[in-house]
């Protein structure tokens, strides 16, 4: 048995996880070897989670922090 | 840091929480709510709770969470307050700052950063949030699912369709 795109598409979200078996990684991994528009995609929302896990965490602005620690009345 | 790393630890002192996820429900908050001193307000407030309800807190799952979940619920509670009473446009132009405060940006990547914002505002809410605390904060899938109470496959479905759309939006950064 082999993964058709649409498959592959829908297994994306656990295969991104890594929360696939065994034996659909292996399954998904033939299908990746055979299949650069699959392959594209996926490399793609890799992507995008790199993207936001580099860039997307905020930081709290020192004054900010020292207001609000104040108002909670916690000495940091 | 993930909900798991800080399962131990029910009986800190309320600095160390605040230190510890300030910056986090800072994220989730600015993340949501889409402006950073209404993000604030959410932390403040998310504080309160946690100050309030700690000696309750009765540490069936790990305290990460259960912050998360009380930000998460706030972040709510104040997008729905600004939707309902809408803030002179004008406030936030004199208010708002530029996205310089995000950990790695700077001159260079500000564009950047300017753009993941944007293209994460085109997302609705529920997707935006389950992006957020999954793939940026890097909670486990169960974990959000808790966090945003709903089953692991809506989770799961969220965070597909955020990905999805994200992709498309940021093609040429990929
Ligand atoms: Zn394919």
């Amino acid at each position: 048995m082999s993964l058709t795109c649409d498959d592959l598409d829908a297994m994306l979200p656990e295969f991104l996880d890594g929360s696939v078996t065994a034996d659909e990684a292996t399954l998904a991994a033939e299908h990746l070897a055979t299949c650069e528009e699959c392959t594209a995609e996926l490399n793609e929302l890799e992507s995008v989670t790199k993207l936001y896990r580099e860039h997307g965490t905020m930081h709290l602005p020192d004054e900010s922090r020292k207001r609000i620690a104040g108002s909670l009345g916690i000495s940091e | 840091m993930t909900v798991a790393e800080t399962d131990d630890v029910v009986d800190r002192p309320i600095s160390r929480l605040f230190n510890e996820f300030a910056d986090a429900i800072y994220t989730l908050g600015y993340r949501i709510v889409g402006d950073r001193h209404l993000a604030e307000d959410v932390v403040q407030e998310t504080f309160i709770k946690v100050i309030r309800a700690l000696p309750t807190y009765r540490g069936d799952g790990p305290i990460g969470g259960w912050i998360y979940r009380i930000g998460y619920r706030e972040a709510i509670t104040v997008t729905r307050r600004r939707r309902e009473d809408p803030v002179d446009p004008m406030t936030f132009q004199v208010t708002s700052v530029p996205a310089a405060t995000s950990v790695e940006a700077d001159v260079l990547n500000h564009e950047l950063v300017s753009r993941l914002d944007d293209a994460m505002s085109q997302l609705s809410e529920p997707v935006r949030a389950a992006f957020t605390l999954r793939d940026i904060q890097g909670l486990s899938t169960a974990e959000v699912a808790t966090v945003l109470d709903v089953s692991e496959s809506a989770a799961k479905m969220r965070l597909a369709r955020a990905r999805e759309a994200l992709r498309v939006q940021l093609k040429e950064y990929l």
